[in-house]
């Protein structure tokens, strides 16, 4: 894993091994999620790999009644901005979710790494 | 930032924004008419030869007209070969920020005089289609693709705004219906009736009868587009273009007695994705952009006499209107519930209706800010006229807020 780029690919790499990995600054302590080449808090360029715990609250998010088109068969379907319990944020679709009173600001939602075609995709659902 | 010389707009104009008007133009067409009615706008006649570089913003033409290359092809239909023709593209803010470019090029002592404008030609696509080329201005790879769409985008700001300050869904529908009833009053507008005027119609073509706006506002006839955002919280999808004329304040008077002066201006940015913002309630890009341009002005947001805000969505200007320094934090719904940013109110906002009433053809909204502004401080808006302006603000906004950039006007 050391010496293992920050790259976008890396990153899903990992999703499908059921792994979330960030980059930590060895600089300044700053975790990025998704994982960054450069500390978008210091300008550090000595970074490591980190490993973050797929637990924690929605922060803000919506259901979408008019969607992309390749989301078109899944729709109403929510999604939203998730704080991991070790402090970073991501973004993810919300399973299980149609209805906007379903959910709210600070609900509790865990990690699930779907597999869609050749990509897994990050997704969380309120438990 | 400080300019080195002053500049001001002596000309401006704009087609109507429209989603069915314009069916059979292309975006040259837009950008040529905009230009003509600019040109004709100067008190004193303009030469389209006193044009020295070309301006425009411009999100997607490659994706909306298959079209790249845009500014060149605006200036070889305007008959302005061979001066400098450059495209500027930043989202929804790309012709805000191509006025900021234009007056920075004539502040810098390059040029005495640019055109500067936007266009979008967004109606030949489906609504999925322009769905997906709107959210082309999300992060593709970490916001798009955990589903997100541009309204939801904003829409999720409105849940975490609603969550923190108490904030409601029913003060976003006053935004609406005070930027629709403005928008009534604007004819360059893409919907020029008031949301009781659309309730009656809409509801009469269905049997159903609306005792007032909110009835209709909470009925399956404003469909959630992104929870909880709803038809009547998003602005639509137009065409239409915009240009201004600007104008070094040493040659502005040659052109007209009442130039408009760029008396500040500002530009931020912000992390692309939303999940990379610390405050999720607040456009960060705004506030530094706002002081940027205050500063620069030597105005506070209390100065400001009227402002066109960035309202995409109805949250963006209960945000906007807070993170201008308009209102306290948490409290710009209230405000607009309350009529304060009403024509008549003490801090009138959108006045030509917003985008929201007035439409988004989103590479010409700066563009068309820039448009009103000199129209209200001349004293010519006509029926959306606001008394008394001396000082102006515009504020557009790319996409979910990675790119802000703020003007401020004055005579
Ligand atoms: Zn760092």
């Amino acid at each position: 894993m050391d010496g293992m780029e920050f790259t976008v690919k890396a990153f899903h790499d990992f999703l499908a091994e059921g792994r979330i990995m960030g980059s930590r600054c060895r600089g300044c302590g700053a975790v990025s999620l998704p994982p960054r080449p450069v500390c978008p808090e210091c300008g550090g360029r000595d970074l490591e790999w980190t490993e973050l715990e797929g637990k924690g609250i929605i922060r803000a998010y919506t259901v979408i009644h008019v969607p992309l088109t390749r989301m078109k068969d899944r729709c109403p379907y929510a999604c939203g901005v998730v704080e991991l319990d070790a402090g970073p944020r991501i973004s993810g679709l919300i399973l299980g979710v149609s209805e906007g009173e379903k959910i709210e600001v600070g609900s509790r939602v865990e990690a699930e790494f779907v597999r869609e075609g050749a990509r897994t995709v990050l997704c969380f659902r309120p438990v | 930032m400080r300019l080195s010389r002053d500049v001001a707009i002596v000309g401006a104009g704009m087609t109507r924004f429209h989603h069915k008007i314009h069916a059979d133009k292309t975006s040259r067409e837009l950008f040529v008419e905009a230009a003509l009615e600019a040109a004709d706008s100067v008190d004193n006649g303009f030469d389209m030869r006193d044009v020295e570089a070309l301006f425009v913003g411009n999100f997607s033409s490659d994706a909306f007209e298959h079209q790249a290359h845009t500014a060149a092809l605006m200036a070889d239909w305007l008959g302005l070969c061979p001066r400098a023709a450059t495209r500027v593209e930043d989202a929804c803010a790309s012709s805000g920020v191509a006025v900021n470019m234009g007056a920075l090029a004539v502040a810098s002592g390059a040029y005495d005089v640019v055109m500067v404008g936007g266009v979008e030609k967004m109606r030949n696509l489906t609504t999925e289609e322009v769905t997906d080329t709107l959210a082309m201005a999300a992060d593709d790879l970490y916001e798009v693709a955990a589903g997100f769409t541009f309204p939801g985008l904003y829409a999720s700001l409105a849940t975490a705004h609603f969550a923190k300050y108490g904030s409601s869904w029913e003060q976003l529908a006053a935004v609406a219906i005070k930027n629709h009833h403005n928008g009534a009053l604007n004819p360059k507008a893409h919907f020029q009736s008031s949301v009781m005027e659309t309730a009656k119609k809409l509801g009469e073509r269905r049997g159903v009868t609306f005792n007032d706006e909110m009835e209709f506002l909470r009925s399956p006839l404003n469909p959630v587009i992104a929870y909880p955002l709803r038809l009547f919280d998003c602005c639509p999808v137009s065409d239409g273009a915009a240009v201004v004329i600007l104008a070094a304040a040493e040659v502005a008077k040659r052109f007209t007695d009442t130039p408009v002066y760029i008396r500040g201006l500002g530009q931020a940015s912000d992390a692309m994705s939303l999940h990379d913002r610390a405050d999720l309630t607040t456009l960060r890009a705004t506030r530094v952009a706002a002081e940027q341009a205050y500063k620069m002005a030597g105005v506070s947001a209390d100065d400001i006499d009227v402002a066109d805000v960035h309202d995409c969505f109805t949250i963006a200007e209960v945000l906007a209107t807070e993170d201008l320094g308009f209102f306290p934090k948490g409290e710009g719904g209230k405000a607009a519930e309350e009529g304060r940013t009403a024509l008549d109110g003490d801090k009138p906002v959108n006045p030509d209706g917003g985008l929201k009433a007035k439409g988004h053809p989103v590479g010409a909204t700066g563009a068309a800010m820039a448009y009103e502004m000199f129209k209200q401080l001349r004293g010519e808006a006509g029926r959306h006229q606001v008394e008394g302006v001396e000082v102006g603000l515009t504020h557009n906004v790319g996409a979910s807020g990675a790119t802000v950039v703020v003007q401020i006007y004055g005579r």
